[in-house]
């Protein structure tokens, strides 16, 4: 995003606004540091920060068709990538498993959403995970757009123009069995050591045909409680699919 | 994704915290699907949800209504509400149950409260998605009273700049719990934002102050 400086009044009613501090004030009017900013949008919903000169605004060519245009998408919410053609930066995961059967049973969906909370991150540290993951043979999730970032997903590998970008969170998905979930999540908590940024972890499965959860006791085995709260899909999604098909 | 799972806080603030997403497949039953959605948006309104909102149009706490809710549900539609106690929760999951409209639909909150009102109703939900926690650098995080608010915005989108300068006022005495609450609800723009419950986490501040 960018300021018209002839439209700014210097109010400061902006700043404290962005996640990130990339908007300061210098000589009483201010300025949005671009390599800060993570184009989420936030300082030009006239919802949100209300400038009373409506003066910050979005400088579409310099975004869009540029490596920059990965801040909006995997920043702004509002923004929706051609791959997904779901809103946000992630596929619908859990949300629509009782239709999508995207984990299915006999299954786990691992998320790495790195850069939440509140941190940001660059594909470079993206980079240090999914590298260390396809080592293990991990097959990144074709809807979510991170994977068409890579130069080769069988590396986890970004392209050069993309590493350097800074945006408000990326997820790394993807599907294992469930036998393959010590060794995953072994690694996972390994590479947490060598990033500078931090990173929530997602763990999705189904619910056996009793009700029982199958990965709490290897949780309990890698001393990985679950936190209190969780999300869970009710099951009331049409046309039901549990079980993946031969 | 809205990561409502991973919100911060005490068990007992927790439990005044659920998030409904009903969600239209895309490539899958989403076409056709609108309708649907805005019946279920008649519903959960019924109940009334202390946040409502949308990606496209943002929410009731930034002043917008349910009709421009409804009328700018998007070709793969979504309704996204937070209820701010446990009885709204339920009585929504009874009624979509009742209406049965074939739509996905998760609820975030407390696991056990959640699987109790699946058991109550005889449903049996296909699948969960459990916070394994933040990992990484957690030393640059802001402290955990900030994150308890910072997490209650599906997106990132509530600065932390903004939260430590509300909590400031409040503590100063230059703006109430509720104001406060309202004020860093705005940049959350999908709904899922319980100002409920971020009003009482900054009553503690007037309390100490």
């Amino acid at each position: 995003m960018l300021i018209d400086k002839d439209k700014c009044s210097g109010c400061g009613l902006c700043l404290p606004y962005c996640p990130y501090a990339a908007i300061n004030l210098e000589d009483k009017i201010a300025v949005i540091d671009q390599d800060l900013c993570v184009e989420c949008g936030n300082c030009i919903r006239q919802r949100v920060v209300r400038c009373p000169k409506k003066a910050i605004y979005e400088p579409r060519k310099k975004i869009y068709g540029t490596p920059r245009e990965v801040r909006r998408f995997f920043s702004d919410p509002a923004t929706t990538h051609g791959v997904t053609g779901v809103p946000g930066r992630g596929t619908e995961e859990v949300k629509t498993n009782d239709v999508t059967g995207r984990v299915c049973r006999g299954e786990i969906g691992i998320a790495v959403e790195l850069g939440r909370p509140c941190l940001g991150t660059t594909f470079s540290e993206v980079e240090k995970v999914t590298t260390a993951l396809a080592k293990l043979g991990v097959e990144f999730e074709e809807s979510n757009p991170l994977t068409h970032l890579m130069d080769d997903p069988a590396k986890g590998t970004f392209k050069e123009e993309y590493k350097q970008e800074t945006v408000l969170s990326a997820i790394v998905e993807f599907n294992a069995k469930i036998d393959k979930m010590t060794t995953l999540l072994t690694t996972i908590k390994k590479v947490a050591q060598e990033i500078e940024t931090v990173f929530s972890l997602d763990l999705i499965c189904c619910f056996e045909e009793d009700g029982s959860i199958p990965v709490l006791p290897i949780l309990e085995q890698l001393e990985m409680s679950p936190r209190v709260n969780s999300k869970v899909n009710i099951g009331m999604g049409r046309p039901y699919r549990i079980r993946r098909e031969a | 994704m809205t990561h409502s799972l991973h919100r911060r806080g005490t068990t007992d603030s927790l439990k005044n915290d659920y998030v409904l997403l009903v969600t239209a497949a895309s490539g899958i039953n989403h076409i056709g699907s609108k309708d649907k959605l805005r019946q279920v948006l008649e519903l959960v309104w019924e109940i009334g949800p202390t946040n409502i909102g949308s990606n496209e149009t943002g929410t009731i706490l930034s002043g917008v209504d349910l009709e421009e809710i409804r009328s700018n549900l998007k070709e793969v539609p979504r309704v996204r509400c937070n209820f701010a106690n446990k009885g709204k929760a339920r009585e929504a999951i009874k009624k979509l149950q009742e209406l049965d409209l074939g739509m996905s639909v998760t609820m975030s909150g407390p696991t056990e409260d959640i699987l109790e009102m699946c058991n109550e109703f005889n449903i049996k939900p296909h699948s969960i998605n459990f916070s394994l926690d933040i990992w990484g650098k957690k030393g640059k995080l802001p402290a955990e009273e900030v994150l308890e608010f910072l997490t209650m915005c599906g997106h990132g989108l509530v600065s932390r700049y903004l939260v430590e300068e509300t909590i400031e006022k409040v503590k100063q005495g230059k703006m109430t719990p509720q104001k406060a609450a309202i004020k860093i609800g705005h940049p959350c723009v999908c709904g899922i934002y319980n100002p409920e419950r971020a009003e009482k986490l900054f009553e503690k501040y007037v309390l100490t102050s």
